[in-house]
Parts: C-alpha cells; sequence; structure tokens
C-alpha cells in the first residue's frame, strides 16, 4: 500500500521559538530573503486574564489536489511517486503561475535558482535517508509529528484519531496533508478555531 | 524584518504585475481586432465582394494583431524569472494546465497573423520597403479562406484564453468566475474596433463616413452594453457568494484600484463614448473626435485588466 505521507502541527505544545524555521533554512540552504517555513505568532485572542496566542504554521501543504501542479505549464511542480508535490528545477521557467495559485500563498521564488521553491518535507535531503524533516527533528516541544497516515499503528493516525484536528482552507477542496491540532488555552473551545481559522 | 518568524516580503499576494496586465491587454486587443476584421470581411456587401482590394479595417486589424500579440508575448518572456528559458514552456506539455493550452493555441495563432497579414497587406508591401515578402503572399493567397477560418477559431481562443488562465487560480475569488473569459474577449472586442478605428484613419487616410467604418461603429454600442453587463455579472457572483468572494467587492468602495475602476473603466472607458453618442453627427464623425473616442475606449480596456490583475489577487480566499 502506498503511504500517505503528512505532517500534524500540535498549537497546543508549539511555542513559537522558530527553531523549526532556522532548522528549515540551514537543511535547505533558503536564502536569507525568502522562507520555506514560519510560524506566525498572532494573537492575543480572548479578553484578560485568558489571553492566548496562536502558532499558525505557514509552509506548503503538500495539498492531494495541488492548484499549483494542475496550473503548472512545463508540468516542474509535479506529485511523485511519495504523494509529494515537488518541483523539477530543470522545467520550471519561472511564470509564478504556481506561486499566484497556491492558496496559502507558501511558494516563492528562490533568487538564486530563479526556480519556484517552497517545502517538500525535506524529500531529498532526509526523508531520502529515512530520517524525519529538519524542522520535526528540531522541535524543542515535540509540537511536529511526521508519518505515514495510511499506516494504522504509526503515531500520526493515533493522533489523528484521539485529539481535534483540522485542516487550513479545506473548503477550497485541496485536501491538504498538513493538519493542526488547535490550543484550548484562554477559555476557548476548539470549535471556535474551527471558525476562526478552518471554515471561513 | 521585524517579526521574529522573518521577512514578510515573499507573502505580497500580487504575484503578476502591470506586465501581465498588458500582456492580457495585448492578447484581447489582438483577438479582437482580427476577428472584427475578419468578420466584417465575412458581413460585406454583395457590392464590396466585386472588389478586389481590401478593406481599411481589415488592413488595419491585419496590421494590428500581429504587433499586438508579438509586443504581448514579449512581455510574458521578460516577466519570466528565466526568460531565456522560455522554450522550456515550448516543448514540456501540461495538458491540465489552461498556460499550456494558452501556448498551444498561440504557437498556431501568431505566425497564422502574419501570415494572414502578409495576404491582406500584399498591395501595400512594395511601399513599405518590403516588396521582398510579395512572393510569400502570393504562396500564400490559395490558403486564405482556410487561414481566415482558422485564425477566426483561434482568436476566439486567445481572447478568452487570458480570461480562463486567471480564472483557473481558486485561490482568488474575484478571478474564480466563470464570466472572466468572457468579459476578456468582449472587452478584447472593443479594444480591437478602437485600434482598428485609429490605424484605419491614420494610416490608410479612410474617410470618417467609410461604409465599413459606420459598420463597425454600429457594433461599439452593444459590445459596451455586453461588457458592462458581465462586469455587473461579475460583482452580482461575488456579493451573493458572501464571505470573502463579497470582502473582495471592497476593490470597488476603497484604494488606489477603485480609482482605476471609477475613473479608467467607467468614466473613461464607457462614459466617455456613450457621452460623446450625444454629440450632434456633424461634430462626432469628424476625424479628432473619433479618434479621441476610440483612445478613450483603448485606455478603459487597459485599466480594466489592471484592476482586475490588481484587484482580484488583492483578495483572497
Amino acid at each position: 500500500m502506498s503511504k500517505r505521507l503528512i505532517m500534524i502541527h500540535d498549537e497546543n505544545k508549539c511555542i513559537g521559538c522558530q527553531a523549526c524555521n532556522i532548522a528549515c533554512r540551514s537543511e535547505n540552504g533558503t536564502p536569507d530573503e525568502v522562507t520555506r517555513l514560519q510560524v506566525r505568532v498572532e494573537g492575543p485572542f480572548g479578553d484578560a486574564p485568558n489571553l492566548h496566542f496562536k502558532y499558525n504554521r505557514v509552509s506548503c501543504q503538500q495539498c492531494e489536489d495541488a492548484p499549483c501542479v494542475k496550473v503548472c505549464p512545463t508540468g516542474a511542480a509535479y506529485v511523485g511517486e511519495d504523494g509529494l508535490v515537488s518541483i523539477k528545477a530543470e522545467k520550471c521557467v519561472g511564470c509564478m503561475y504556481c506561486v499566484a495559485a497556491c492558496p496559502y500563498k507558501v511558494r516563492f521564488m528562490n533568487p538564486e535558482t530563479k526556480v519556484a521553491d517552497k517545502c517538500n518535507f525535506c524529500k531529498e535531503t532526509r526523508l531520502a535517508k529515512g530520517e524525519l524533516p529538519a524542522c520535526v527533528t528540531a522541535c524543542p516541544t515535540d509540537a511536529l509529528i511526521f508519518g505515514d497516515a495510511n499506516d494504522p499503528s504509526s503515531e500520526v493516525v493515533k493522533i489523528l484519531n484521539t485529539k481535534p484536528s483540522y485542516q487550513d482552507k479545506t473548503h477550497l477542496g485541496t485536501k491538504p496533508r498538513l493538519y493542526r491540532i488547535p490550543t484550548k488555552r484562554g477559555g476557548s473551545s476548539h470549535e471556535q478555531y474551527l471558525g476562526r481559522y478552518g471554515a471561513i | 524584518m521585524n517579526n521574529i518568524w522573518g521577512d514578510m516580503a515573499q507573502y505580497d499576494p500580487v504575484t503578476w504585475n502591470w506586465i501581465i496586465a498588458i500582456y492580457l491587454f495585448m492578447a484581447g486587443l489582438s483577438a479582437g481586432s482580427i476577428l472584427i476584421g475578419i468578420g466584417l470581411r465575412w458581413y460585406r456587401s454583395e457590392d464590396d465582394r466585386k472588389s478586389t482590394k481590401e478593406s481599411a479595417i481589415l488592413k488595419a486589424a491585419a496590421i494590428i494583431s500581429p504587433i499586438a500579440i508579438s509586443l504581448g508575448l514579449a512581455c510574458l518572456v521578460f516577466d519570466l524569472t528565466k526568460p531565456f528559458h522560455f522554450w522550456l514552456i515550448l516543448i514540456n506539455y501540461n495538458f491540465e494546465s489552461v498556460m499550456a493550452l494558452g501556448v498551444l493555441a498561440l504557437l498556431a495563432y501568431s505566425p497564422l497573423g502574419i501570415a494572414y497579414a502578409l495576404i491582406v497587406l500584399r498591395d501595400e508591401l512594395p511601399r513599405w520597403k518590403l516588396g521582398f515578402l510579395l512572393p510569400v503572399a502570393q504562396v500564400l493567397m490559395p490558403f486564405r479562406k482556410a487561414i481566415e477560418v482558422l485564425l477566426f477559431i483561434l482568436a476566439i481562443g486567445v481572447g478568452a484564453y487570458t480570461g480562463f488562465l486567471i480564472s483557473a487560480m481558486n485561490a482568488y475569488p474575484m478571478l474564480n468566475t466563470a464570466v472572466l473569459p468572457a468579459l476578456f474577449l468582449v472587452s478584447g472586442l472593443s479594444a480591437g474596433a478602437a485600434a482598428n478605428l485609429v490605424v484605419a484613419l491614420l494610416m490608410f487616410n479612410v474617410d470618417s463616413h467609410d461604409k465599413e467604418l459606420s459598420k463597425m461603429h454600429r457594433l461599439e454600442l452593444p459590445v459596451m452594453a455586453i461588457e458592462m453587463m458581465f462586469l455587473f455579472m461579475l460583482f452580482c457572483a461575488l456579493y451573493f457568494k458572501g464571505g470573502a468572494a463579497a470582502l473582495a467587492l471592497a476593490s470597488l468602495t476603497t484604494g488606489v484600484w477603485a480609482s482605476v475602476f471609477w475613473i479608467g473603466v467607467v468614466g473613461i472607458g464607457f462614459g466617455i463614448p456613450l457621452l460623446s453618442m450625444l454629440m450632434p453627427a456633424s461634430s462626432r464623425h469628424t476625424k479628432t473626435a473619433m479618434i479621441m473616442v476610440a483612445c478613450s475606449g483603448l485606455t478603459g480596456v487597459l485599466a480594466l485588466r489592471h484592476f482586475i490583475i490588481y484587484a482580484g489577487q488583492s483578495y483572497i480566499y
């Protein structure tokens, strides 16, 4: 059975420290002016003293129905056998159609290679060696969990089965493979989060 | 860079800028101009059919169409981050992508447009010191009907294609609507008519009361009415969809693109040509008045492309 690699970002455990951001930059040699991964600290939300922040991971959502792949005229943006959305640099002309089409705005033009760039779960550098993506390894609070959702014994499946989770902009039909576990702090229920971030 | 998470510059939702707006304008202009040129040729009177001379409108269209598409494509190529690798797009095709289909259409449309221009302008070539192209025009002559039909069909494709190109992005509520290709095709027709008129008057010294010219002139009002209707439909679609789509209506009331819309598209693009119809026929049909009205029409369509590109990308689902 084929793999379905997913990532879970537990916004409860995340502290917005940017260790993932830095690890990603160092692993992938991302030029200074651009980033593949940010954790934006949004808020505070709620009324004092029950204030809380939202830790919003901004990176490629690895959509199963990816708009960037559909629009790419040359097939430079493609879904590989591993199911991951990747880029063939040698086919990219830099038309920026994928950058415009991405509803999550996580694609960018790499100023050094002039090719569209984004997170690929460290496919070539780390997954190829059987290691976890750099951000997952670097996270000090274990807020990132990575694994195969088609394997019933995997940690990601156990978490998705036991904790409430949501995905971003599911109404666009992109089927993102980045799952998020909403914060419970500050007296807000997770349904309020779904209203605020999930299903707008 | 004030955030701990880094620079936000790359997250500007406006990815495609004015260069793309000019390309969209040029593609619409090229398609609209040749559609009107060929259309009027097919519907000319019995008397005109006897003459072997080409009409000034068709000659104008034959010049505008290949030049506009070439300029547009030049904009497109130099907007690529790797302009000298543009050939990659000509050898790799993803048939799911609207852009790939557009490349195929343009690949046939552009040379056919040039071939058709040589046929139509065969009498002018020696005057422009391009006499050496006459043998090519002679070779192409027997295929005129086939080229004309093919070019007409491809022009409909090119005119609507730019609308499909940007409506394919479901990230943007204002762009992701079904009326956009139709709106672009119709506004391309009005730009094409206006440009044909300017070139016919200035280059081919056609009389401002010319039969073909007034035939084209009669198209203007219905085309403009359809254009307004499509624009109205676009905003209605956003309004009734609600949510993030309805928020995009703010582009009509706030910011610089609201001014571009109301002054450029509505005031200059629709207002001036409509008001000019109230002028007495004697002054309305002077060369100067006609050219000024045509130029305001062209400005309106150019403003519309800019409004759609910028306002469209500023609001994201």
